[in-house]
């Protein structure tokens, strides 16, 4: 069993610098210190969002401590709208439309959780997947 | 205008019944607008010999811009090739997760001033798993950072 994640990063020449940004890498996702696959899935899953307030996307007590690989994308088009990204009660970072990540999450405390709050109360969709020990 | 694009594929034939292949591609702009992100720290690749944790971005200002809904994107690589050697990620004091060997990251980061009253700044923070040397890379593609007068 195996999962592959890859990234590119890029950008022309004398744009974002002088010299081309291509950047690349990939990765098989393994359970923790060792070699064996990530083998459990949240499967990739929509959430439509109805107000502005913060919702709990994982918890942390539901998953335990191990490799734990998320992916979030905001799928709206409108530039303005975001999602706040809120990790261990710290926030993260914001997903403007359009934006995705991947990163790991250890799901090392109960209070661990994965929480997302839509910047307006407007319908907002996130797309989300966690492949998991 | 700065065109930086990242672009992600998740990838797998035997994970699920049906075969997974994701994939999703993004232009990096400034907060809420259409403008690229224009600023980048660069690449950096460190081969890191202690176990100490580590700021791997500049020191940030006490009400910095930065704090005030800017964009930020962070890509952090663990290229050590032993399977049993990972970083801890943190951002301001709490753990994200572990990067294992060969594993990336790819975030946004919005240098938010810590909200559990610790007196962490919005440091993002790397700590090695061993002291007997470990090669990473990172970078992050920004907006809006300000750096700290020098003394």
């Amino acid at each position: 069993m195996a999962v592959t994640a890859a990234i590119t990063l890029s950008s022309a020449a004398d744009d974002l610098t002088t010299d081309a940004l291509a950047l690349s890498t990939s990765c098989t996702l393994t359970k923790a210190g060792i070699s064996t696959a990530l083998s459990n899935t949240s499967g990739l899953a929509r959430k439509t969002t109805a107000s502005a307030s913060q919702y709990t996307l994982f918890d942390g007590d539901a998953y335990g401590n191990g490799a734990h690989k998320i992916y979030l994308k905001n799928t709206e088009t409108s530039a303005a709208l975001y999602f706040t990204i809120e990790i261990n009660s710290e926030q993260m970072g914001k997903l403007y439309a359009g934006d995705w990540a991947f990163f790991p999450w250890e799901a090392n405390a109960d209070t661990n959780d994965i929480k997302i709050q839509p910047s307006t109360s407007a319908s907002h969709t996130l797309e989300y997947m966690l492949i998991y020990e | 205008m700065a065109t930086t694009t990242a672009a992600v594929t998740l990838t797998s034939t035997d994970l699920l019944t049906d075969s997974l292949s994701l994939s999703a591609t993004n232009t990096l702009y400034k907060a809420g607008t259409t403008t690229g992100l224009d600023q980048t720290t660069g690449i950096t690749k460190a081969y890191l010999t202690a176990t100490t944790q580590v700021d791997i971005f500049p020191t940030l200002i006490e009400g910095s811009i930065a704090y005030k809904g800017k964009s930020s994107w962070v890509y952090i690589c663990n290229e050590s090739t032993d399977e049993t050697e990972y970083a801890i990620i943190k951002v301001s004091g709490n753990v994200i997760g572990k990067l294992y060997a060969g594993d990336f990251l790819w975030m946004p980061w919005s240098m938010a001033e810590d909200g559990d009253t610790d007196n962490k700044h919005a440091d993002i923070q790397l700590t090695p798993s061993v002291d007997t040397g470990m090669w990473f890379s990172w970078c992050m593609i920004n907006e809006g950072t300000e750096y700290p007068t020098s003394v």
